[in-house]
């Protein structure tokens, strides 16, 4: 059962552990390129199997002014890498990314987030990094280094790409790929916006696009189903992106989360084509009827009822977009009921997460924030471009504002969650533009707590997609979701006083397994039955 | 130039004039009518040789003028019209205006207020600084041509300025009162810059804890910073004291609603529409407190209602969204596909991609 009410109060150290020197950099210019306030994403993946947490950061790239029509954003110098920091067994870091393979960014890539999944089910975690450009796919050979496959794998997109994710939307085992797109814009095309105080310019000020979706063929290739599956009859302004089953047909569900307009919600028809549903689900639009400019989403279930909630981050003068699964695959806004919309209002949210903090059998809400303009100050004194975190701890389902172990102001991008220090309490590592990232490290407790992996056999090796259930909570297997970013792929759960937990998975194979008694406070690897 | 104008001119003329004069007038009258107003001014300026001690000569020339836009040359005609005649209404209307035209606004007004024509009168005195008088003849001419843009204009202008100048003399005068930092802070939420708003409305209330209006006002400030807590507080401050102000009980529903205090917010908003029935926002935001305390019924009775009121606005639009989401609550599709379809007419398909 859930421990309702337990009262340990997180708080995080927020510092910047040994090691981690990565700068995100976005070369801010006059001319106002939009894709300079849009990057970047985190990822945290063990990438070489050592049981700790690694984290990949995307870069931007240097924008020369003048623009030149063949810009490579000097990603071959090494101040535009991106970077992975391998984790040492002291909680310091080390940079690896050209040991591993990972320098140099392609010429002409303007990063912006990344997407985390063993596509090939070898067993180590692959890398897609989306930018401004063309995204590149890394498959992870095992041996600490990574090898650029995009050409064979044909996943290179093109145009201007922001989240991805992996999952298997039909359940053969082999983990798929979406990519959210933007815009149609390119350097040449760009213009700035608010007259004399020249800033970017919003969304609808160029043409919507379409999303991508790649299905793999399991030889390494990926085909681009975006037309034959229905994603791209529906054009947008795509930022994040997040999975889960929310009517319970055993089939993922893709949530877009879009700038400026109807936030979209892909219904997985189960025959290899998607509905958009969002109008008619309740998803779409904000309480009053408004568009919403959705930029990062997490697809979990916030109040216990064991299906999967929605929370969009928008901009100011909009509250947050809460959407409330009500079953039947109708959602409900519940933004008043969960305190979130006066939390939201006047600041810009992007990377978001629901993870229990602190262990109390409720998820907690964390958000990553800052104005999309970096001179909002100069048309509107009431807002910021610096922004402080949000942490907000839920309270049966109700949000309450709290310390988040930081007041600084930031223009927070990407976020990702997961336990670094491997010591059964949520961590968070979020992106800042032009400056280091934070690493907020969760003080812990002394409630329980269970964290599971797993290891598929008949579905994808990482489960993904799997609806597992313990002692009464609900979480969908998924690294995507947030902003630009990707989470560790455990699913860790907090267990209040509870002394032993029932664990419950609904594979995506279908297979249905059941653990009872099972130890709290430990790092359970769950292997998928061969049958049911 | 009215056509009722035009005969009586002409008939005058043929009265008064010569035969060849009066054959020029015609001319003159046919020319201006065809909008040649080179011509007509050829040819008036031939009758006001030929009948120097003609007014009305004068005034057409001068009207003639005008059309062509050549306003100095219209002042002077005009000028010599009205020293034949100095009764001569048409001809201080014209002299108003076109003086007007060329920034003389006081000496406009002189001759402006022979005349009935409120609404020049107006903008000649809001011109030169006489800011009440301006906006009584700006009301008047308002209300004989309701809509006018360019009435609406002057009137909002003159009140403008009125309003700063009244706050300057306030500033000038005692500028640690009360009212000042009121004033003060009213101009700092308008620039949303709201640390200082809140500054001095603070400052206004520690001198004058009995200003009702503040309370709101400071409210409003907190409420556009999300700050609803003290919103609620400063509303509720209103409230106590002015107990009948529809309004204040509105914006403390409001805020009792944004904290999701569903049972509170519902009251206040209830009290609200007892004190000012039927007011659209107060209907929508009671539908939505009804809805967030699980009272749907009351929630689709406030909305159906507000939608008997307002067919075709934003809230009359939102008002079906939010039946939409209680109907797909309530399991019932085709109803909340009912009035998802009234909420994108309504939209004009905004919501689509």
């Amino acid at each position: 059962m859930v421990c309702a009410g337990f009262a340990a109060v997180p708080t995080f150290d927020v510092k910047l552990p040994r090691g981690l020197d990565f700068t995100l950099q976005n070369s801010p210019t006059a001319q106002k390129y939009l894709i300079e306030t849009m990057p970047g994403g985190v990822a945290l993946l063990d990438y070489n199997n050592d049981g700790l947490l690694d984290i990949f950061f995307v870069n931007g790239g240097r924008i020369t002014t003048p623009i030149s029509k063949l810009d490579s954003f000097d990603r071959h110098d090494p101040k535009y890498w991106n970077r992975l920091y391998r984790q040492n067994k002291d909680g310091s870091f080390t940079d690896v990314t050209q040991a591993a393979g990972l320098a140099n960014a392609g010429d002409g890539n303007y990063g912006q987030g990344v997407a985390v999944g063993d596509y090939d089910n070898d067993g180590y975690p692959d890398l897609y990094v989306t930018s401004y450009g063309k995204n590149i796919l890394y498959h992870n050979n095992g041996d600490g280094t990574f090898t650029d496959v995009t050409a064979k794998a044909g996943v290179a997109a093109g145009g201007w790409s922001v989240s991805a994710g992996f999952f298997d939307y039909d359940n053969d085992g082999k983990l798929d790929l979406f990519v959210t797109r933007y815009m149609e814009w390119d350097m040449q095309h760009s213009k700035d916006c608010g007259g004399a105080f020249h800033t970017y310019c919003p969304p609808g000020e160029f043409p919507r696009t379409t999303n991508i979706l790649y299905h793999n063929r399991g030889d390494g290739t990926f085909e681009d189903v975006s037309v034959k599956s229905g994603i791209a009859s529906k054009k947008g302004h795509g930022l994040g992106v997040a999975f889960a089953d929310y009517d319970g047909d055993g089939f993922t569900d893709i949530y877009v989360a879009n700038d400026g307009m109807q936030q979209y919600l892909w219904h997985n028809n189960g025959n290899g084509t998607f509905t958009e549903v969002g109008l008619e689900a309740g998803v779409g639009l904000s309480l009053d009827g408004g568009p919403l400019s959705g930029m990062g989403v997490v697809f979990q279930d916030y109040d216990n009822d064991g299906r999967p909630d929605v929370i969009v981050t928008t901009l100011p003068r909009q509250t947050y977009g809460v959407f409330h699964n009500e079953g039947k695959g109708a959602f409900n806004d519940g933004g008043l009921q969960t305190g979130i919309t006066m939390m939201s209002g006047v600041t810009s949210g992007w990377g978001v997460g629901l993870e229990d903090f602190d262990n109390d059998g409720w998820k907690d809400l964390f958000i990553t924030q800052g104005h999309v303009l970096d001179n909002v100050e100069k048309i509107d004194p009431s807002l910021h471009y610096l922004e402080p975190t949000l942490l907000a701890l839920n309270r049966n389902g109700r949000f309450e504002r709290a310390d988040a172990g930081t007041d600084a102001l930031v223009a927070g991008r990407g976020a990702a969650f997961g336990d670094l220090n491997n010591d059964g309490w949520m961590d968070v590592v979020t992106s800042v533009i032009g400056e280091h990232p934070q690493v907020f490290m969760n003080r812990g407790g002394s409630a329980h707590w269970l964290t599971i992996t797993l290891r598929g056999t008949r579905s994808n090796r990482d489960g993904l997609g799997a609806r597992v259930q313990v002692n009464g909570q609900v979480r969908f297997a998924t690294t995507a979701g947030s902003y630009e970013s990707a989470n560790d792929k455990r699913l860790h759960f907090g267990l209040g006083d509870a002394k032993t937990a029932k664990v419950e998975i609904v594979w995506p194979s279908g297979i249905r397994q059941t653990l009872s008694d099972v130890h709290v406070d430990q790092f359970l690897e769950v292997r998928e039955p061969e049958r049911q | 130039m009215t056509a009722v104008r035009a005969i009586l001119t002409l008939w005058l003329a043929w009265q008064t004039i010569s035969p060849e004069a009066l054959k020029h007038y015609e001319a003159a009258t046919e020319a201006e009518r065809l909008k040649q107003f080179d011509s007509a001014i050829a040819e008036f300026r031939k009758v006001t040789e030929l009948e120097p001690a003609f007014a009305q000569g004068f005034v057409s020339l001068g009207q003639a003028y005008i059309e062509k836009q050549d306003y100095d040359s219209a002042i002077t005609a005009l000028k010599h019209g009205l020293e034949l005649d100095p009764n001569l209404a048409a001809a201080h209307q014209l002299i108003g205006y076109a003086l007007l035209s060329r920034g003389y606004s006081t000496e406009a007004i002189s001759h402006l207020e022979r005349v009935d024509d409120p609404g020049v009168l107006g903008i000649a005195q809001l011109q030169a600084g006489k800011l009440p008088q301006a906006i009584t003849n700006l009301q008047v001419a308002l209300a004989r041509q309701p809509g006018n843009p360019d009435l609406l204009y002057y009137l909002s202008r003159a009140t403008g300025l009125l309003s700063k100048e009244l706050v300057d003399t306030l500033m000038a005068q005692d500028p640690d009162s009360p009212r000042a930092h009121q004033a003060m802070a009213e101009n700092y939420y308008v620039l949303r810059q709201m640390p200082q708003a809140e500054k001095d409305y603070r400052e206004a209330l520690k001198l004058r804890p009995d200003l009702p209006e503040v309370h709101m006002e400071l409210g409003e400030v907190y409420a556009g910073s999300g700050q609803w807590d003290k919103a609620e507080a400063e509303f509720q401050a209103q409230t106590k004291m002015q107990p009948g102000n529809a309004e204040a009980a509105y914006r403390l529903g409001n805020a009792l609603l944004q904290q999701g205090k569903a049972k509170q917010a519902r009251s206040e908003l209830q009290r609200a529409n007892r004190l000012l029935p039927d007011m659209p926002e107060t209907l929508y935001s009671l539908g939505k407190a009804a809805a967030l305390e699980g009272d749907t019924a009351a929630a689709e009775k406030a909305w159906n209602h507000l939608l008997e009121i307002e067919k075709a606005t934003p809230l009359a639009a939102q008002a079906h969204f939010a039946l939409a989401g209680i109907y797909r609550k309530q399991g019932k599709a085709a109803e909340a596909e009912r009035e998802m379809k009234e909420f994108q007419k309504l939209q004009g398909g905004a919501a689509q991609p």
